[in-house]
């Protein structure tokens, strides 16, 4: 028998623990009617808070891009436009929290990290949908609506990731 | 579950404040910027894509223009402007309904009959009403 040549940490453990709530979260997302279509509360990325937060920028960009590409396979719709919609959106998000990440923490929480990483997923999407999807200039009367709703559940999402860091304190 | 969420709201800080509100006058100017078309002001009509009439939309009129396939008629109400008769075969122009808005459009492909609002600016003043 051939010895494993890649060693586990018990950091692997974690982004693989992590990820798997994160696609769970995101598979009870889709399969959960949204009042307005293309908007979605996005709760798989109280997660991605949670892991910034608890553990470091590194893990949560495994544990986002994880969760897209798992997510995609599941749903298959991996490599289609909703795929690239979720990706890109990841990755200005994830792009906003690698600038954010040195806020002062005296006067800044993990609330505005939420709320700007919301905007950015939102801008992303959009960004995708003007160049690619739907190339009209009249997608962005939709912009207020998305602005909105990355408000109000950037804001929702911050909130519960903190009762979640409550609820678990550091070993 | 009240006093809970309030004070699960002490832990927002100053800096948090500040993007709240940053978020807020982001949300409120787009929201302005992008729908918030000014009223219009006068309607010009086309027909075969050269302007036909320009009228004030500040009146109760009844306007009917004749087109290569019969007669089209338009009302103006104090302000809004729709197609009420037209003699196409799928009356996409009447199901518009009513336009109000600068830059707002309305196109009668069959008839080759167009309306188009324009804001204050006064473009034909010669063919004003």
């Amino acid at each position: 028998m051939t010895l494993s040549t890649i060693k586990i940490t018990q950091r692997d453990h974690e982004i693989a623990k992590l990820s798997a709530i994160a696609v769970a979260l995101s598979l009870i997302e889709f399969f959960f009617p949204s009042p307005i279509p293309g908007v979605k509360p996005g709760i798989a990325n109280i997660i991605i808070l949670y892991t910034i937060i608890r553990f470091d920028l590194k893990m949560a960009i495994w544990v986002s891009l994880i969760r897209v590409f798992v997510t995609s396979i599941l749903l298959g719709s991996f490599l289609s436009p909703t795929f690239f919609l979720s990706l890109c959106g990841a990755l200005f998000s994830l792009f906003s929290l690698i600038i954010l990440k040195n806020l002062n923490h005296k006067y800044f929480s993990l609330v505005s990290l939420s709320l700007i990483a919301s905007l950015a997923h939102i801008l992303g999407q959009f960004f995708v949908v003007r160049i690619w999807i739907i190339p009209h200039d009249g997608i962005f009367y939709l912009l207020p609506i998305f602005i909105s709703s990355a408000f109000i559940f950037g804001l929702v999402n911050a909130l519960v990731t903190n009762k979640l860091l409550q609820l678990n304190p550091k070993k | 579950m009240i006093k809970k969420i309030l004070k699960s709201f002490k832990l927002i800080k100053s800096g948090d404040w500040f993007v709240i509100f940053m978020f807020g006058i982001l949300t409120v100017t787009s929201a302005k910027f992008l729908w918030g078309l000014p009223q219009g002001k006068y309607l010009e009509i086309y027909k075969n894509n050269e302007i036909l009439a320009t009228y004030s939309l500040n009146q109760e009129l009844k306007k009917q223009i004749h087109g290569p396939k019969g007669v089209t008629e338009i009302i103006i109400d104090k302000g809004k402007v729709r197609f009420s008769s037209a003699p196409c075969p799928k009356k996409y122009c009447i199901h518009q309904g009513w336009i109000n808005k600068a830059n707002q459009i309305i196109v009668c492909i069959p008839n080759k009959i167009s309306i188009s609002i324009v804001g204050s600016k006064k473009k034909y003043d010669s063919i004003n009403y």
